[in-house]
């Protein structure tokens, strides 16, 4: 798919693409080509045509022919054809490049879709050494930053508009100005990095300005790692947890699937030992989590154990203790083991069987135990001591050696700033003013600085009214590089010109340094000539690639340093424990705004949490437990969520209070949270922020938990108090109910029950009724139907298998399809209508006791049924199928009646209420008779263009780039839903076709299509193909025992089936399930027989029951054989 | 010959008083008597009672174009429609107007047929009353599309496309044709009906606008005996065609719910249970009319209090129905062993939805027992609460089905509830604005009693009855 390499950047000098354009559409010469009456382009197109090149020229033409606001359509071919075609450009195909988004210490490889120049959709590597492909929400969403008409589009000094030559002059004369005093009182802030070019820079720039002083703040730091890791084994040395070599995973507090670094990995590496069939030879993983959230991880955990996060560090110490006992070594750590220990009582069993469990045999150097970011150091220390006494060293925790990092933290410079002692304070990236701890008073620090240069892709609460602001480049406008988890450099390389003529930082800092080059190119492509591969060939491959081959780190080799574990853990404060009156408050990166970074991106603000389901706004978190002791709140918990009020839920605020600073939320009773502690998501409730961050009512969405969190205490603090209000406020959750009701939705066994009773799912599909026995029964004992099943007969018959055992629920897949679909957002008053677009839901369900739940996720999206219930329901033939078995949404011939989504009985149909995609989410409701945009009168402005909507320019000009072209944006009053991507599989059969020539093999090899959510899913859990070739992968995975189709009982027959879910419990554990896995005891206790209980399968199914997918290759080969 | 001139052995004796029958029209009033107090609601100025009702009908319907206005300009979702309560007051509207459709054909048609007399002094405006309110009821299917402007596309128009067609298999396409074949037969019984006394008012009409409007649609009626005949033949086949569409159109309606698949419609009792709810509805609109109209009119004496009685009978027995269908749904539920279908309807009762479902059985099965007490029947002012409570039941009826079937079937995940906005409300309220518009001007410009049917059925009408020939200003 991916074309040649690219080739290198033109002068910086050249015009820019689409700020510049009228300039480059201006020139004389170009003028002149375009008026030729027949542009004989096949001379000047001739050149060996550059993609940068091409951008321009096509630009140059939007803008002439004047349609350069036609969204994603394409260039209209009559006013300037192709007299020639570009090399590599297939008209109508995409091109696909190679980057990466980098993250704070690590980087997601990434291949780009490109259209006609612009970037539309992103995409995981899957060459990349480390990558299956799959990518996490944030990569998936990131592209939407990039359109964002509120991100900084000017450069200003002193809070007035500058030309971009003015900021740059200012730059020079800063440089002369630090150069001539080696940099003394200037100071640098900046975000932390794995780019090996930025720490060239950062290298070569403190040589030239001795004096500067440099600081790295991140305020969802992970980097605690490192630091531990280094002070543990007394080298600068990172770890890399390979999850996939663990029998064993023990989690203190690391939410290692969710919110930590490397999320995508570990994902994939996870899900790998997670599956009975998968990881044949090798047991099936188990995973102890330990933690006072609920995570991702406890909610994917074996065993759970809730306990406050800051007696997670007893816990380690126990189990240290316990491990240590038995391994022998570490006496000099025993007086921190003890003084730790306390932090926990109670437990005994849980700990001593965990431990067994990891002493084991078995387990020797395949368990690993992994420290979650917000613990602090003696966590993450005891920690690498079990794991160094286990044999983990090397095997599934290997250490990278990595540079050390000699920055200062942010306490220091706000004490510099304090002391006045930096004239002049340079922010690359961050918003410190927002997210500081709260005790640095941060706004007021920043001030003293006489001068602030800042470089920021918003014009946020950091925007320095003392200095400049620069406009940042997105990371798909930038050249640089960085570092993947596994040390392989990957390039960031751009897919278009910076839209506004923003800056990179590495251009900032080559500027501030003085160094001859200045180009984010050059200094890329010479910090690349110093990792030892240089060569043109080299380079193009390395771009071509994304990845330099063989660059990843080797695992060090290095011996645990006890006497410094132990000095880490004496050195440890002794632990606080939560009460009552002294709450323990989490502060947690957010799934859906990360720190707040992403808090103006609206399909990631409307994808609902995967734990609270909240969209649009935080909460404070806290227990239906701990919510009944202090009178806040109100749990429904037959529910299994927080009660609701005529579907609304209006929920109590309280005010938090910890070290005597305050802020007031909205309660939210989350089960599975530890007794008194409180949670609260980070990155919300932003004072300045764009369009999306603030919700329809000009409210800021969620509040700032910022606002308590102290540079001593970030990941967690004791001593907050609740204190009731009597004011609600209203919260958009896309899921009301949390329990499955006995129902066999998602149908779950311990890996024990399975071993014995492998057909237990489809013994769980609903019994006919007894007087089912009278029908008469064809050759297979199956009722006959009275209506002929439906026949297709095309070439493939498409169908997916989504494995819930591996999918963890991380949401990548619901922002890929977002972003390949082009799914609108609708804003939080809509999602509290239930009218969210999303056409691939995450569906998430408690079972088990209401303290305690167990958590099971189920990606819900249509299924493609063969017997589809919508098609014959819907009065003007609007959806169908086509022969290859695909439920097909024809949205011109739809009227809207919306009897196919009542019909569904997945309800994975979604409706345009409103014309969401062209207009404002706060405007859904204005009349075209009495509304006026741009000051114009609606009516008017349809008329003049009737595609066009109410969204005002600025937003419309960007919204319209980050359009899928291969996919049509519906209108208001249409109906949509998953399509499997048909606009994938129809490039593919076409692409096929034209391979297969003259031969006629048209058939698409297995694998070639992924949908965009199979693409994106790090734990491969979603496989999509040919259901009728019985070697595909799809079909392989419906032969499992555990496939099971969902209503299977109203013979509808599905193409999607689901393997079901086995859990992997310990059986010694005192927290056991009572033999049954949650859910399967709610079925039970429904009056429903167990499925487990062995009768055949197939003698009281009903019609059809269990077997999607197969009765359409039947079809084809009766019919073969007649 | 004289009346003495019979021989007492030979002379047939009058039935004792207490088995007389009591007459259609009461105070042995003429015919002429009964052209005058028929044709003359129509005539002359319009009383104050008229213009007090028909002004506050003309603005909600007025408020109703604004809301079906601001509906399509807009969007669907100024309703508060949601995910997964896709219908909601919208279809509970149009089957409400659709069941109250019904009891004019059944009315003027099946008890035709079945030559209840009676049905003369009501028919005619229980049939107007079925026009406007499928009228009523046709506007929610159109305006409830997500594209209105394409509701056309569910006509069987020859095209070019393809050509594409509707979907045959759809329930809502069959809903086209019954409701489209409904209001035009519906609408030509009404006007064949009419004919006659469209004469009458031709004949009494003073102004030459109304001479010559009444004269066009009345067709050159001049009461000949071939006119008699052919419209006799005419009425009784419009009659018989009539007769299986007051059967069709609503097992029809009831399909959209039966023909799904979610537990709590997917039910094959639903075609005569809707059917009888529907003439259930039907006669409770009857009577919520026809209460306050005889006696504004001062037509007691032509809609007597026997027809409110044997109203309020069929109300009875019809709801009797219902209540009866509402059990069996229950047993069926449990009997049938459907989890689903057993859950979808313990949440009907007791879910948050149990409001209105008691209402629904309240109005719809415990009220309507006070029928049986011939002083609850008798009584005008019960008659007429009982008459509206029937209908608040019947529109809850519709609710319950449509709305918490939705609000809570198979996958709990997208379980919701359904909150009307004000724009629901008011285009519910504009609807009975148009429905009521229409019957007072029908009241004022038609013969609201069908006079010429009535005058058939006095005894003057009939030769052989001591009253009939002559005497009384009968028929010579």
């Amino acid at each position: 798919m991916k074309t040649i390499p690219p080739p290198c950047p033109e002068p910086e000098a050249g015009p820019k693409y689409w700020r510049s354009m009228d300039q480059l559409a201006d020139t004389p010469e170009f003028r002149q080509w375009l008026e030729r009456e027949f542009p004989q382009g096949a001379s000047e197109l001739a050149d060996p045509v550059t993609r940068r090149h091409f951008v321009k020229i096509m630009s140059a033409s939007f803008l002439l022919a004047g349609v350069g606001l036609t969204g994603c359509r394409r260039p209209e071919e009559k006013i300037l054809p192709f007299a020639k075609m570009p090399d590599n450009y297939v008209h109508g195909v995409s091109q696909f490049y190679a980057t990466a988004m980098p993250t704070r210490n690590s980087a997601i490889p990434l291949v780009v879709q490109s259209d006609d120049g612009r970037p539309t959709k992103i995409e995981g590597n899957p060459q990349h050494p480390d990558s299956n492909g799959g990518t996490d929400q944030f990569a998936q969403a990131s592209i939407l930053n990039l359109y964002d008409p509120d991100r900084a589009i000017r450069f200003t000094g002193n809070g007035s508009t500058k030309r971009r030559e003015e900021a740059l002059d200012f730059l020079t004369s800063l440089s002369t100005q630090a150069r001539a005093n080696g940099g003394q009182r200037l100071a640098f802030l900046l975000e932390r990095s794995s780019s090996p070019s930025r720490a060239r820079l950062q290298r070569l720039v403190s040589e030239r300005l001795p004096q500067a002083q440099w600081f790295v703040y991140e305020p969802v730091d992970f980097d605690i790692h490192r630091q531990a890791a280094t002070a543990a084994f007394g080298k600068s040395v990172a770890p890399y947890f390979k999850l996939d070599e663990a029998n064993v995973i023990v989690s203190l507090d690391c939410d290692f699937i969710g919110t930590e670094e490397n999320s995508y990995i570990n994902c994939r590496r996870f899900a790998r030992r997670r599956n009975p069939e998968k990881s044949a030879g090798q047991p099936m993983s188990r995973l102890y989590a330990v933690e006072g959230l609920l995570t991702l991880t406890g909610a994917n955990a074996d065993h759970r154990l809730r306990i406050p996060s800051s007696a997670a560090q007893g816990f380690a110490a126990r189990l240290a203790s316990a491990i240590l006992a038995q391994k022998g070594g570490g006496a000099e750590l025993q007086g921190g083991v003890t003084k730790l220990s306390a932090a926990l009582a109670g437990q005994d069993a849980w700990i001593a069987e965990c431990a067994k469990d990891l002493l084991s045999a078995d387990n020797a150097g395949k368990s690993l135990v992994l420290a979650g970011h917000r613990q602090p150091l003696a966590v993450h220390t005891l920690a690498y001591a079990i794991n160094a006494a286990l044999g983990n060293i090397g095997t599934t925790v290997v250490l990278h050696e990595v540079p050390e990092s000699k920055e200062g933290n942010i306490s220091q410079l706000a004490q510099a700033l304090n002391g006045s002692q930096i004239d002049t304070l340079v922010i690359l990236g961050g918003n410190p003013v927002y997210n500081a701890p709260a005790d640095l008073a941060w706004a007021q620090a920043q001030a003293k600085a006489k001068s602030v240069v800042r470089l920021g892709y918003y014009e946020d609460e950091s925007f320095p009214a003392n200095g400049w602001h620069l406009p940042m480049a997105h990371y798909l406008e930038s050249w640089g590089d960085a570092r993947t988890a596994d040390g392989t450099v990957v390039p960031v390389q751009p897919l278009i010109e910076p839209l506004f003529g923003g800056m990179t930082e590495l251009e900032v800092l080559s500027r501030i340094g003085g160094l001859e080059k200045t180009s984010p190119y050059d200094v890329v492509r010479e910090t690349y000539r110093g990792l030892g591969s240089d060569g043109e060939e080299n380079w193009k491959k390395f771009l071509h690639d994304g990845f330099l081959a063989g660059s990843a780190a080797a695992p060090a080799s290095v011996q645990l340093n006890g006497n410094a574990c132990a000095a880490a853990l004496n050195a440890a404060p002794a632990p606080q424990l939560p009460s009552r009156d002294r709450l323990e408050v989490v502060f947690h990166r957010s799934h859906s705004v990360d720190d707040g970074r992403f808090n103006n991106n609206g399909w990631l603000q409307e994808t609902a949490d995967p734990v609270t389901k909240l969209t649009w706004d935080n909460a404070i978190l806290i227990s239906p437990e701990t919510a009944r002791e202090l009178g806040v709140g109100e749990y429904d918990e037959e529910r299994r969520g927080n009660k609701v009020r005529k579907g609304l839920f209006k929920n109590q605020i309280v005010e938090l209070e910890l070290s005597g600073r305050k802020i007031r939320g909205p309660i939210w009773l989350q089960p599975g949270l530890a007794k008194d502690t409180v949670g609260l998501a980070l990155g919300y409730g932003r004072e300045k922020t764009g369009r999306i961050g603030r919700l329809d009512t000009g409210q800021p969405a969620g509040f700032n938990a910022y606002k308590l969190r102290a540079s001593t205490a970030d990941g967690f603090a004791v001593g907050g108090k609740i204190t009731p209000t009597s004011e609600t406020y209203q919260l958009a959750n896309t899921q009301e109910h949390g329990s499955m009701e006995g129902r066999p939705i998602i149908r779950e066994a311990t890996k024990k029950q399975y071993d014995e009773h492998p057909e237990f799912a489809k013994n769980m599909d609903l019994s006919s009724p007894a007087h089912m026995a009278h029908i008469p029964k064809d050759e297979t004992g199956n009722p006959k139907m009275i209506y002929p099943r439906p026949v297709y007969n095309g070439t493939h018959q498409w169908g997916m298998s989504i494995d819930l055992n591996a999918c963890v629920g991380c949401t990548a897949c619901m922002l890929a399809c977002q972003s390949e679909n082009n799914v609108p957002i609708v804003g939080k008053d809509q999602v509290t209508k239930g009218r969210e677009m999303t056409w691939l839901r995450l569906d998430r369900y408690f079972a088990g006791s209401v303290d305690d739940p167990q958590v099971a996720y189920q990606p819900m999206l249509c299924q493609h049924c063969e017997n589809a219930p919508c098609e014959s329901v819907c009065p003007v033939n609007a959806t169908v199928h086509d022969e290859e078995g695909l439920n097909l949404m024809v949205y011109n011939r739809c009227v809207g009646t919306r009897y196919c989504s009542n019909n569904c009985p997945y309800k994975v149909r979604r409706f345009n209420y409103f014309d969401y995609s062209r207009r404002p989410r706060n405007a859904l409701y204005r009349d075209p008779f009495t509304a006026r945009t741009d000051g114009e009168w609606e009516l008017k402005r349809w008329f003049k263009q009737p595609e066009r909507g109410s969204i005002p320019d600025d937003e419309w000009e960007l919204l319209k780039l980050v359009r899928n072209p291969q996919v049509s944006v519906r209108m208001r009053g249409v109906m949509e839903k998953c399509t499997f991507c048909i606009q994938r599989i129809e490039e593919a059969k076409i692409t096929q076709k034209v391979k297969a020539g003259p031969s006629g093999d048209v058939r698409v090899p297995d694998g070639t299509i992924k949908t965009a959510c199979q693409q994106a899913c790090p734990a491969e859990a979603i496989v999509f193909g040919d259901v009728s070739d019985p070697n595909s992968k799809v079909s392989q995975l419906k032969k499992q025992a555990r496939d099971y189709a969902v209503l299977g009982f109203l013979d509808t027959r599905p193409r999607l089936t689901y393997l079901a879910r086995v859990r992997n419990p310990n059986p010694a554990m005192p927290d056991a399930y009572k033999e049954n896995p949650g859910t399967l005891d709610e079925y039970i206790k429904d009056g429903n027989t167990s499925p487990l209980e062995s009768h055949a399968h197939g003698t009281v199914v009903g019609p059809g029951a269990g077997h999607g997918a197969q009765p359409a290759t039947q079809h084809k080969a009766e019919k073969g054989a007649h | 010959m004289s009346e003495a001139a019979i021989p007492s052995s030979v002379k047939i004796q009058p039935p004792p008083a207490e088995l007389e029958r009591q007459p259609l029209v009461l105070n042995k009033r003429g015919l002429g008597w009964l052209s005058d107090k028929v044709a003359g609601v129509a005539e002359g100025k319009a009383p104050g009672w008229w213009w007090m009702a028909f002004i506050p009908s003309v603005l909600m319907l007025g408020i109703g174009f604004v809301c079906v206005t601001y509906l399509i300009s807009t969007g669907v979702g100024v309703w508060g429609l949601n995910h997964p309560v896709a219908w909601a007051w919208d279809i509970t509207n149009f089957v409400f107007w659709i069941g109250i459709g019904h009891a004019g054909t059944l009315i003027s048609a099946i008890l035709f047929l079945l030559r209840q007399r009676w049905r003369t002094s009501i028919n005619r405006a229980a049939e107007a009353m079925t026009i406007f309110a499928v009228m009523c009821a046709g506007l929610f299917p159109l305006i409830h599309v997500g594209r209105a402007w394409l509701g056309w596309w569910l006509l069987p128009i020859p095209n070019s496309n393809g050509p594409i067609w509707p979907q045959f298999r759809s329930p809502l396409e069959w809903d086209v044709f019954a409701v489209s074949t409904y209001f035009t037969v519906s609408l030509l019984f009404w006007y064949m009906g009419l004919i006659p006394d469209l004469a009458v008012m031709r004949d009494r009409a003073k102004t030459t606008i109304r001479k010559f409007l009444y004269g066009l649609f009345a067709l050159g009626w001049t009461g000949s005996n071939r006119h008699w005949s052919n419209y006799e033949k005419a009425y009784l086949l419009l009659a018989g065609l009539s007769t299986p569409l007051v059967l069709s159109v609503h097992s029809i309606v009831s399909f959209d719910f039966a023909v799904a698949q979610l537990p709590g419609w997917h039910t094959t009792i639903f075609p005569p249970y809707f059917v009888a709810g529907a003439v259930f509805s039907g006669f409770g609109m009857v009577l919520t009319l026809l209460i306050p109209v005889r006696s504004l009119c001062n037509l007691e004496e032509v809609i007597t209090v026997r027809h409110v009685e044997l109203m309020c009978k069929v109300t009875l027995a019809t709801g009797s129905i219902v209540g009866y269908a509402y059990s069996m749904e229950f047993f069926i539920a449990y009997y049938g062993g459907n989890p689903y279908e057993l859950d979808a309807f313990i949440y009907r009762a007791t879910g948050p939805y149990w409001w209105a479902y008691w209402t629904m059985i309240t109005c719809n099965v415990v009220l309507p027992q006070l029928f049986w007490f011939k002083k609850v029947r008798t009584n005008m002012l019960l008659v007429f609460i009982l008459s509206i409570t029937v209908n608040i039941g019947m529109w809850f009826e519709r609710f319950v089905i449509i709305a918490t079937t939705l609000a809570r079937e198979f996958m709990p995940s997208n379980w919701g509830y359904f909150i009307p906005t004000w724009v629901d409300i008011f285009t519910f309220v504009g609807t009975f604005g148009l429905f009521l518009t229409l019957f007072l001007l029908f009241m004022r410009y038609l013969p609201m009693i069908a006079v010429s049917e009535v005058k058939g059925v006095t005894p003057q009408a009939d030769p052989h009855h001591p009253m009939g020939g002559g005497k009384l200003g009968g028929h010579h």
